[in-house]
């Protein structure tokens, strides 16, 4: 199912289809109120500031009035109306990305940037929503200032009608350089505030060095030349604006010229005279904007399309039920980046040790969690082969815990009941998270933030051990999961590991001695295949390869 | 690229004493001392704004001059004059607005840079000690989001308000000279003005405040979920984050339609102001001209001047709320560079050599709650001593005191014969440094990192350093070699390298004493492996302190201090301690337990 952008787009604004039509009706009236406000003025004067007749003052002052209510009533609603339209749209649009994120495995983006299409893309293209229903009052504004101009003299209506595009155009030309310097020099300038950030944000480094002077020096030559940058963009601003100020004095000095002269000659009133110079200034919002439309849906069309780019090809996400198992687990020829193929078979309860270089550790962690598939070979959990499982029901068999495994936000608690509600004191003894909770402010109910980051190496390491114990999966794959504790923790942790999972599959992917003297087996893989199979200890006489491995 | 260290466990949330913000008076105070450093600048921008802003006051008089000409039917001739006027103030408003938006610009830049580099500099030379009470991400929050809010007043804001404010006043005043009483009917506007101003300034403030924060909590719920999406996939946590994702976005949108309602109603309140104002101005224009006190030129232009209002006063009125937010971000920078800088000597003697001796340490990061008991230590230069114990024992804020970093509640350290508190800032840092747990890569070059230690190093010194801590190939390997940019916004690198990195920075700044307290957490086991033996390569030739993680750094040192509880429970050479049977000695049994060939 392959989307482009103008696709994703177009459903994206016909899913708020209702609220898009209301907005632009009621942007309509507004519209159409600010041109009439510059034509009633000028009606104020003809009929009753020339007249001197104070019932058609009270008359007019009342239109006046009530065109004022319209517009303003017209304007409130149609921009909450036009808010939701468009908070809705980016609403989706967010969770659709976050869901291809969850659901996609391999992502070749990087966290942040599929963050940045979540947030930026996502409301750049909903945006459409609500800046669509603009454009559509703009032309009926347009309309009525055009109308009302044509009807009180046809060459003043063209000269204005015809003249203000132009200006425009001639105002766009000058902005052009300036938005063309402005992206780079925003850049230099954003730079100060961004060193200045990065600089205080290590500034234990700093400290610890003593770079405080040198940090303070390499500052000060990027705000100089920052400054130096923002003071080029200031001048570029200040001549655009200063030029805009005069364009429209000339356009309006023009509008005059004509108009006078044709209110002179008796063509129009003077009341149509105040009018069109009211109107010639009114045009230039509606007109304006035009191209502020034109692009927030080129804006929103390039989002669309990165947004598309994540969630078009979509892997749809069957949902089986998991099967019951036993917890036989079994490599035939498995293979993947740093493994040639792999024979291994586990018995349901065996706790086995896997030895392996750091990138084969790694690809056997992803293809035994099903984040990445084997580039060969089969694996099979009491001989349902992986291929036959979706991912998420594989994973409810097998569970496979990186040895950098995030901690989310909540207590300590709650992140090591997150596999599996229950009691979770078991799981909290066997990975030692006592110590842990012991040194916290407030134990076990201390938050965690930061995935994870508010605790030290040692502790998030031991609550990601506890999480995955608890959840008590038929298969358990560990990665390196003691490699920021202490000796004697990491001895109970193993004496812990082996209790807590006994009669259950575990397979543990480690290099540390204590981890690999408490497994029932270890198997050594070298050159990507498995080299050598035993007990640690055999392993280590035997070996010499084993023993600089996990010795070192 | 930083991954806050852990905030020492006895010091935690809670008890924070977050950093000052200065009071209104103070900051205004502040603001108009840096304002007045440039004073011509300040006159200059005044004097072209209120030219500008008096010039623009021409135009509406023009306009009904011709009106008056078209209404008495002059000949249409008569007519040019008033509009070449109108076209030269036209020129002359645009020169006038250049000058004086350029001016001002320029004193706000100048300002904000000043604001910004007085914050950097200062918070550099602040007490890490007080930083910390606050919790470092205090200091971040003000230099990022205080800062960008102080820019986008100074940039966006300001100008386009002092313009605003300008053609405001000077229009009420043109519309008095036309006829007193225009002026008064004009300011019957000003009551609803005024009350809906205030209406909204109190509301949109908080407002804003909480959307940002909402903000900011979508944005670190989704970095925390996709972040983490391997582990959320492997756990089966799919729907419950998403329905985290959609509360944080539910209660971003729901605080947009609030500040949706508040803004749309306060411009409908200035509709109001504008009906009331502009129906007060055309009905006395009605009444002058009825009473022939004033011309239909008069009228009209009464009637354009206050039309044209509406825009600069809208304007003025929704801004206040963004100086408002800048006056309270500024508050928040005033009130840590009012802050004390670190107090160091002025002059030293300089350490005879890298012993370094400690007695009756003792240290508590909150009254009453001592981490440290009467630490005693003796080092002898050059050699190498291994901190051990368990996490939260005192390792890490013992590594602070005797790098200085901290300053001790009793008890005393010397380097070299020398008390450390009497090092001036720069003989301290030649005689001790310090590698924290925090991992920090500095935006900007890779060279320009290390040289933060050495400013003077040449190419061949950085490659020298990064040889010694096995990081020339890798940094060779990179797009664009040691000149590549690293860091945030640049090149990515790993935990190990960062670390890599750091050691880099001690070979470079050649400290008599090191003290090394690294995070080998997140190194992974091959990676710690890479690290020790860097560490070893850095330590030759000086006094290194290692806060050991794995014991084969222990039993590869000098000297062993076991640190439990804040005390030294063992020290010695580590066969000693083996031998001793002591609690060193259990945690060598275990740590060696599965290395034997016979376990």
């Amino acid at each position: 199912m392959n989307v482009d952008g103008g696709t994703l787009l177009r459903r994206s604004m016909l899913a708020h289809r209702g609220r898009i039509v209301a907005s632009a009706a009621l942007y309509t009236g507004h519209q159409a109120g600010e041109a009439l406000v510059p034509v009633l003025i000028g009606v104020v004067i003809d009929r009753a500031v020339r007249t001197g007749d104070p019932a058609a003052l009270g008359l007019w002052l009342a239109v006046l009035a009530a065109t004022f209510v319209m517009l303003s009533l017209s304007w409130r609603f149609g921009t909450r109306v036009g808010t939701v339209g468009g908070a809705r749209a980016d609403r989706s649009l967010r969770l659709a990305v976050t869901a291809t994120a969850l659901d996609r495995r391999e992502s070749t983006l990087l966290p942040g940037a599929l963050v940045s299409i979540a947030t930026g893309d996502a409301r750049r293209t909903a945006m459409v929503n609500f800046q669509a229903p603009h454009g559509v009052a703009a032309v009926f504004g347009v309309a009525v200032a055009s109308t009302a101009l044509l009807v009180m003299s046809v060459p003043l209506g063209l000269l204005i009608l015809l003249g203000t595009p132009p200006m425009l155009y001639v105002v766009k030309l000058l902005s052009a350089p300036l938005e063309r310097r402005s992206a780079d020099q925003q850049e230099q300038a954003a730079q100060a505030a961004g060193v200045a950030a990065d600089l205080v944000q290590g500034i234990r480094v700093i400290k610890g060095i003593g770079a405080e002077h040198a940090a303070a020096a390499r500052y000060r030559s990027i705000s100089r030349a920052s400054l130096i940058a923002t003071l080029h963009t200031a001048r570029a601003e200040a001549g655009y604006n200063g030029s805009v100020i005069v364009v429209n004095g000339l356009f309006l000095a023009v509008v005059a010229l004509v108009g006078g002269r044709l209110a002179a000659a008796g063509d129009i009133t003077v009341g149509q005279l105040v009018s069109a110079v009211g109107l010639a200034q009114f045009l230039l919002g509606p007109l304006g904007t035009f191209g502020e439309i034109i692009a927030a849906i080129a804006g929103g069309r390039a989002s669309a399309a990165r947004i598309a780019g994540v969630t078009g090809d979509r892997a749809s996400s069957p949902t089986a039920d998991p099967p019951a198992v036993l917890g036989r687990l079994r490599l035939r020829g498995t293979g993947g980046p740093g493994v040639r193929g792999v024979d291994l078979d586990v018995a349901a309860g065996e706790l086995i040790g896997v030895v392996a270089e750091p990138v084969a550790a790694g690809t056997l962690l992803r293809i035994l969690g099903r984040e990445s598939d084997p580039t060969h070979g089969t694996v099979t959990v009491d001989d349902i082969d992986a291929e036959d499982l979706a991912p998420p029901a594989w994973r409810s068999v097998v569970l496979a815990s990186p040895h950098d495994a995030d901690l989310f936000d909540g207590s300590v608690e709650a992140n090591i009941r997150a596999g599996r509600p229950g009691d979770i004191t078991a799981a909290v003894a066997a990975a030692q998270v006592e110590q842990v909770a012991a040194v916290l402010p407030d134990g076990l109910a201390t938050a965690v933030t930061g995935r994870g980051r508010s605790l030290s190496g040692g502790q998030r390491q031991r609550v990601a051990l506890a999480r995955a114990l608890h959840a008590d999966p038929a298969v358990l794959v560990l990665h390196d999961p003691t490699t920021a504790v202490d000796a004697v923790t990491e001895a109970a942790i193993a004496a812990g590991l082996r209790a807590a999972r006994t009669g259950r599959t575990t397979v543990v992917l480690t290099t540390s001695p204590a981890l690999l003297a408490a497994a029932d087996r270890v198997v050594f893989l070298a050159g990507g295949v498995v080299a050598a199979e035993g007990s640690h200890a055999d392993l280590l006489r035997t070996r010499p390869a084993y023993r600089e491995l996990v010795l070192s | 690229m930083t991954l806050p260290p852990p905030a020492p466990a006895d010091a935690d949330a809670g008890h924070r004493v977050l950093l000052p913000i200065a009071g209104p008076a103070r900051t205004l105070a502040a603001l108009r001392a840096m304002v007045l450093r440039h004073p011509l600048l300040t006159a200059g921008s005044a004097v072209t704004l209120l030219l500008a802003a008096a010039l623009s006051l021409v135009t509406a008089p023009l306009l009904g001059r011709v009106v008056d000409l078209a209404a008495t039917g002059a000949a249409a001739g008569r007519i040019t004059g008033p509009v070449l006027l109108l076209a030269g103030s036209a020129i002359g408003q645009g020169a006038l607005a250049f000058a004086g938006l350029q001016l001002i610009s320029r004193l706000g830049e100048l300002v904000l840079a000043a604001i910004r580099d007085e914050f950097v500099e200062h918070a550099l030379h602040l007490p890490l000690e007080r930083i910390e009470q606050g919790g470092a991400g205090d200091l971040t929050s003000r230099i990022t989001e205080d800062v960008a809010m102080i820019s986008q007043a100074v940039r966006g804001a300001f100008p386009e308000f002092v313009q605003s404010a300008l053609i405001i006043t000077l229009t009420l005043v043109g519309l008095t000279a036309l006829d007193w009483r225009f002026g008064a009917a004009a300011l019957l506007a000003v009551p609803v003005q005024a009350v809906t101003a205030r209406w909204y300034v109190r509301r949109s403030a908080p407002l804003y405040a909480d959307r940002r924060v909402a903000a900011g909590a979508e944005q670190q719920q989704l970095l925390d979920t996709i972040g983490g999406a391997q582990t959320v996939r492997a756990f089966g946590l799919r729907d419950e984050h998403l329905g985290h994702v959609a509360d944080r976005v539910d209660r971003s949108i729901d605080l947009l339609y609030r500040v949706v309602r508040l803004q749309t109603r306060f411009f409908g309140r200035l509709n109001l102001a504008e009906v009331v104002g502009l129906t007060a101005v055309l009905a006395t224009g009605f009444l002058l001209v009825d009473a022939g006190t004033a011309s239909i030129g008069a009228a009209s232009a009464a009637a354009l001047y206050f039309a044209n209002l509406f825009g600069p006063i809208n304007t003025v009125l929704f801004l206040l709320d963004t100086l408002q937010s800048a006056h309270a971000s500024l508050a928040r920078l005033v009130g840590v560079t009012d802050l004390p800088a670190e107090q160091r000597p002025q002059h030293s003697t300089v350490p005879a050599d890298g012993a370094v001796k400690a007695s009756g340490l003792r240290y508590a990061y909150l009254p009453g709650h001592p981490v440290l008991h009467d630490i005693d230590l003796d080092i002898p230069a050059g050699s190498t001593v291994a901190l051990v114990g368990a996490s939260g024992g005192g390792k890490t804020t013992l590594a602070k005191l005797l790098a200085g970093v901290h300053e001790p509640a009793g008890g005393s350290i010397h380097v070299g014969g020398v008390p450390l508190a009497e090092l001036d800032a720069e003989t301290l840092r030649r005689a001790v440094v310090l590698v924290s747990q925090e991992v920090h890569v500095f935006a900007g070059p890779l060279a320009e990192d290390l040289r933060l230690a050495a400013a003077g190093a040449t190419d061949e010194d950085l490659d020298r350093a990064l040889r010694t801590v096995g990081a020339r190939d890798w940094v060779a390997a990179l797009p664009d070699g040691p000149q590549t940019v690293v860091g945030a916004g640049g090149h990515e690198l790993t935990v190990v390298q960062a670390q890599q990195l750091a050691l880099a920075r001690v070979l470079l700044a050649d400290p008599l004493v090191a003290i090394l307290d690294e995070a080998t957490a997140d190194a992974g086991s091959s990676g710690a492996r890479v690290l020790e033996a860097a560490t070893t390569r850095v330590l030759r030739g000086r006094t290194g302190i290692v806060v050991a993680h794995r014991l084969t750094q222990a039993s590869a040192a000098d000297l062993v201090f076991v640190i439990d509880d804040g005390r030294i429970v063992e020290s010695g050479p580590h066969a000693d301690l083996v031998a001793a049977g002591g609690g060193y000695a259990r945690l060598w049994a275990a740590w060696s337990a599965g290395r034997a060939d016979h376990a």
